[in-house]
């Protein structure tokens, strides 16, 4: 580290220490009539795991780590900010040789929420497209039930999966039976690195019933760059009460091609079994792509279906052992891809103010 | 392949520290296993809410929970009524 980088490190660490010391003064001030014990001291939480892939016969490691910083400015202002840094370790020619690879480090979003009232939120910076289930809910590492993407998760989250500029997102209508959530979304485009996005503009919308813990939704979007495109999916997420199974399934419509993805899993909750067969979880995708106009941009360019199964092991709440089995039928040849690797969720507390 | 050493580094050393947070919260996700009554409680909201898309939280410092429980608002699209009920549930 030379002279110049010792600067901005200090730089960096001192505008962390002030941050945490106006949030911590903000959040004494604000606590006396909360109404509960909950403290807002900034946080670093996030998921860390490790991957071996075998992919038609070529293995490659992937250890990776995603901190989400979270600092609150009083109960109205959030700042959130998660960084991905993944590696890539593949052997020399594939199959044989030594493991070579690289380090790639993301700036997946960097945004300011202000919590306006209950019904809207309003967020500006850097955010996660809100485009299906996957890219902003299943996408973290220690989420995602199997360790490898939908075909179709592509569709409506170029370039990058996330946009610069204004999104408003929150709760349209709520009873205790239903309720309806919506995002509505503008994006620039923008070169800068860590920070590229294309020219977007979208909406997503879902409709819950708690009672049936049933959500439907769909999202639209229409990519402003320099072939325009109308994207969409439909999607749905079910976990049926008093059982243990999550369903999950996606319907993807873009220009280059359309596709789906169902996937299920099942983790027992039964307090009278065993702690071993409350751990397991059981997983199963299939999916489907149909390519048009070529397909590619991030999306098969030849017909592909894909069925994948896994199983979990929950050592604790935050820490998983995974495995998982999947056969990829692609109209030019078919391939096995194997996964095995562990996932940790942390949560780290960055001040230690607040109430206890 | 320091990288991946560096990176087994610092999961063992989340893993440390997460493991040393305050439990008050410990059992939340058995106790939201229950089944729901018509009357909308934190209990039911987490419980409803948290599974749509991942495993609910074991424990969670009173510390932090507001702030987690902000972000959670922000990408869950709950409620302003949502966030008080789980955190007078989560950190009461």
């Amino acid at each position: 580290m030379d002279l110049r980088e010792r600067r901005i490190a200090g730089r960096w660490l001192l505008t962390i220490v002030l941050t945490c010391v106006i949030v911590h003064q903000v959040d004494a001030q604000d606590s006396a009539d909360s109404g509960n014990n909950a403290g807002h001291a900034p946080v670093i939480q996030g998921g860390a795991g490790y991957v071996h892939n075998v992919s038609g016969g070529a293995p490659t490691l992937e250890p990776q780590i995603d901190p989400v910083l979270l600092i609150a400015f009083g109960r109205h202002f959030l700042l959130e900010s998660r960084t991905d840094f993944t590696g890539f370790f593949q052997r020399q020619d594939q199959t044989s040789g030594p493991f070579t690879g690289k380090v790639f480090k993301t700036v997946e979003y960097a945004q300011i929420d202000w919590l306006a009232n209950t019904h809207a939120t309003v967020v500006g910076g850097r955010y996660l497209l809100p485009f299906g289930l996957y890219n902003e809910r299943l996408e973290p590492i220690w989420i995602r039930n199997l360790q490898d993407s939908p075909l179709t998760a592509s569709v409506g989250t170029r370039t990058t999966g996330a946009g610069d500029g204004l999104m408003v997102r929150g709760v349209a209508l709520q009873r205790p039976a239903i309720s309806a959530q919506y995002s509505v979304y503008g994006s620039a485009h923008s070169g800068i690195n860590q920070f590229d996005s294309a020219r977007t503009a979208g909406m997503d919308a879902s409709v819950f019933l708690p009672g049936k813990r049933l959500e439907v939704g769909s999202s639209w979007q229409r990519f402003l760059e320099n072939r325009h495109i109308t994207s969409g999916a439909f999607y749905l997420s079910w976990q049926p009460p008093s059982t243990g199974l999550d369903v999950k399934a996606e319907q993807d419509i873009s220009y280059f091609g359309h596709g789906y993805w169902i996937e299920a899993a099942y983790r027992e909750s039964r307090m009278s079994l065993p702690q071993f067969a409350r751990s397991l979880q059981p997983v199963v995708r299939m999916q489907q792509f149909f390519p048009s106009n070529g397909g590619g941009n991030g999306l098969p360019r030849v017909r592909t279906e894909r069925f994948d199964f896994g199983v979990n092991y929950y050592l604790r709440d935050n820490l998983r052992l995974l495995s998982s089995y999947g056969r990829s039928f692609e109209s030019q040849r078919n391939l096995n891809i194997w996964n095995l690797g562990l996932t940790y969720r942390f949560t780290i507390p960055l001040w230690f103010g607040g109430k206890e | 392949m320091n990288i991946a050493l560096i990176a087994a580094s610092l999961i063992l050393t989340s893993a440390a520290v997460g493991g040393g947070l305050p439990r008050q919260a410990v059992g939340a996700a058995q106790r939201a296993a229950r089944p729901a009554s018509s009357a909308r409680t934190g209990e039911q909201v987490f419980a409803t809410n948290c599974a749509r898309c991942h495993q609910p939280p074991m424990s969670l410092s009173p510390r932090i929970t507001g702030t987690v429980m902000m972000h959670m608002r922000v990408r869950a699209r709950l409620s302003g009524e949502d966030e008080r009920l789980l955190l007078k549930y989560l950190a009461p």
